[in-house]
């Protein structure tokens, strides 16, 4: 293993302490908690939006936390969803009288957190709703899995509530403008490399140099399908021909389109996809509102990348430009 | 099986948390194949504190040492473990009581609330590679081998053994099954071949507990 790390185990308090110090009074940290928090958090005129999730995924979900963005973050360790204490203790320092949102990518674990997190929150009298994202359309949904992974698509949630959330909207409005994203986001991730938590400090599965791993999940979880290394244009048409027809996406439609580099993509690399894909979708009629290209939603130092799209309508587009500020900024 | 006093559950208690401290690493290897190999660690998270902290617990009762061990558990450990071994320990504890001591069948409802408990919190059931499928049958095999008689002589231990034999074969027995729980689900037919870890944890776990409990008692049946 090749990191900047001193103790494995510190890895993600060390991380969280850095994006805290680095906010310059804009955020807090609780490290019992793994907390990030906005230190102008919580409002009274205004719903508390939290997320948990493991860490590994940066930016996603610490370095997003900011006004337009999340109240509050408290992820696990690496790939972990968080203790349930963590998120009881979190909702109820973020508590609001109009409420408290949480936002859970769809994986058992943080399923399991935020439920019985929630649980005890009522019983104390906390007005909390739940948003389920599951984007990932290598999945396949049926009744008796545990259903689609939340992605990449998941930004696209946090953007919306989070802008509708500063301009006052209730509880019920941003469970229904939540849900209507969700609705209309697919994603699909490519893998071409593997990558290394920490703790484990060894890759987390083998691939070989010219082998690729079509529909990864974002712990590394094996796709769809393992295949031969193809070129870029060929590895967008699987990206599209998988996310385009699910939902489907039609000529005519709005999107935006983001493509989201797994942590060991250049962002050359990550253009290079965009300008494919942006083509191919004008092609079919599909134009695009607004694009994304840049680290969304990693899995530590793996390289590939992820498509998403977005069917936006009018709310929506208006929700995508609304200003956000967040520790993630590059000017 | 004579009654069971609060030294036993220590023995138990202590045993199973250094057990998983011990295999982290090794559960989380399992964990990789199908999974996202987070399990071993999380759960080292919270059994590590009662390692060192179990001198510490309240021990008046079987139920109040339970009930810290799930609080730990539920605050220290993420992922899928920390609820559903958070859950289990909690059931558990109610189950139990104010009990200080019971008996063979105190012994089996309060592992069968466990099992109520992780059923409940993950909605799983048996078939679906998950550590129930080497729990519930490991729990069968100690009922039936609790109530011979020949268990009061040897306080259990042999019902404890044949128990943890099942759990590790029937740990074994999911390598063919087909994940439909967890993060291995999303493998689908990919996580066909390799073991569950968690049921292969609960193997590991009863055996050094059974190593353990026969340790204690052939040295309480020399010393007579």
């Amino acid at each position: 293993m090749k990191k900047f790390v001193n103790d494995p185990r510190q890895f993600v308090p060390e991380m969280l302490e850095g994006i805290y110090l680095a906010s310059g009074g804009r955020l807090k940290y609780e490290p019992k908690y793994n907390l990030i928090y906005r230190a102008d958090m919580p409002q009274a005129n205004k719903v508390s939006i939290i997320q948990g999730s493991g860490s590994g995924h940066e930016p996603a979900h610490t370095m997003i936390v900011g006004k337009g963005m999340l109240d509050a973050a408290c992820p696990g360790d690496v790939f972990a969803g968080p203790p349930v204490e963590f998120v009881y203790e979190t909702t109820k320092l973020m508590n609001s009288p109009k409420g408290v949102l949480h936002l859970v990518n769809n994986y058992t674990g943080d399923r399991l957190a935020f439920e019985q997190g929630r649980e005890m929150c009522e019983m104390d009298g906390i007005k909390v709703a739940t948003l389920l994202v599951n984007d990932d359309v290598a999945v396949k949904d049926s009744t008796w899995t545990v259903g689609r992974r939340g992605v990449a698509g998941n930004f696209f949630v946090i953007k919306a509530v989070g802008a509708a959330s500063e301009k006052g909207a209730s509880l019920e409005e941003l469970v229904r403008i939540g849900n209507d994203v969700i609705a209309n986001v697919r994603t699909l991730g490519i893998a071409l490399t593997s990558c290394t938590p920490p703790v484990k400090g060894s890759p987390l599965f083998e691939i070989a140099d010219d082998e690729m791993e079509v529909g990864i999940g974002i712990h590394g979880e094996p796709g769809r399908q393992r295949t031969k290394l193809v070129s870029a244009t060929e590895i967008v048409d699987i990206m599209l021909n998988a996310v385009v027809p699910d939902l489907p996406f039609k000529g005519g439609d709005e999107v935006a389109l983001m493509i989201n580099g797994l942590g060991g993509t250049t962002i050359g690399e990550l253009y290079l996809l965009y300008g494919i894909a942006h083509k191919k979708l004008a092609a079919q009629g599909i134009k695009v509102f607004r694009s994304y290209v840049n680290e969304y939603c990693t899995s530590l130092e793996m390289a590939g990348a992820s498509l998403t799209l977005l069917k936006v309508n009018e709310e929506i587009k208006g929700l995508l430009n609304e200003p956000a500020e967040v520790s993630i900024r590059v000017f | 099986m004579a009654a069971t006093a609060i030294d036993d559950v220590d023995l138990v208690l202590r045993t199973m948390a250094k057990t998983i401290v011990d295999n982290a690493v090794y559960f989380a290897d399992l964990d990789s194949v199908a999974g996202d190999g987070d399990f071993g660690y999380s759960l080292r998270n919270g059994f590590e504190v009662v390692v060192s902290d179990y001198d510490t617990f309240d021990r008046s009762s079987v139920g109040a040492v339970l009930k810290k061990i799930g609080f730990v558990l539920s605050g220290k450990v993420g992922g899928v473990s920390g609820p559903i071994w958070g859950t289990a320990f909690l059931r558990a504890s109610q189950a139990a009581g104010d009990k200080t001591e019971f008996t063979a069948a105190d012994v089996i409802a309060i592992l069968r609330a466990a099992v109520a408990g992780i059923m409940h919190r993950g909605g799983a059931s048996l078939g679906e590679k998950t550590l129930l499928d080497a729990l519930v049958p490991a729990i069968d095999t100690m009922e039936t081998g609790l109530a011979r008689p020949e268990a009061v002589q040897d306080h259990g231990s042999a019902a404890l053994q044949e128990a943890a034999d099942v759990a590790v074969r029937a740990a074994e027995a999911t390598k063919p099954m087909l994940a439909m729980r967890g993060r291995a689900a999303y493998t689908g037919e990919r996580s066909i071949g390799s073991v569950d870890a968690g049921a292969t944890a609960v193997g590991v776990i009863l055996q050094s507990v059974s190593a353990a409990w026969r340790e204690k008692y052939a040295q309480k049946e020399t010393g007579r």
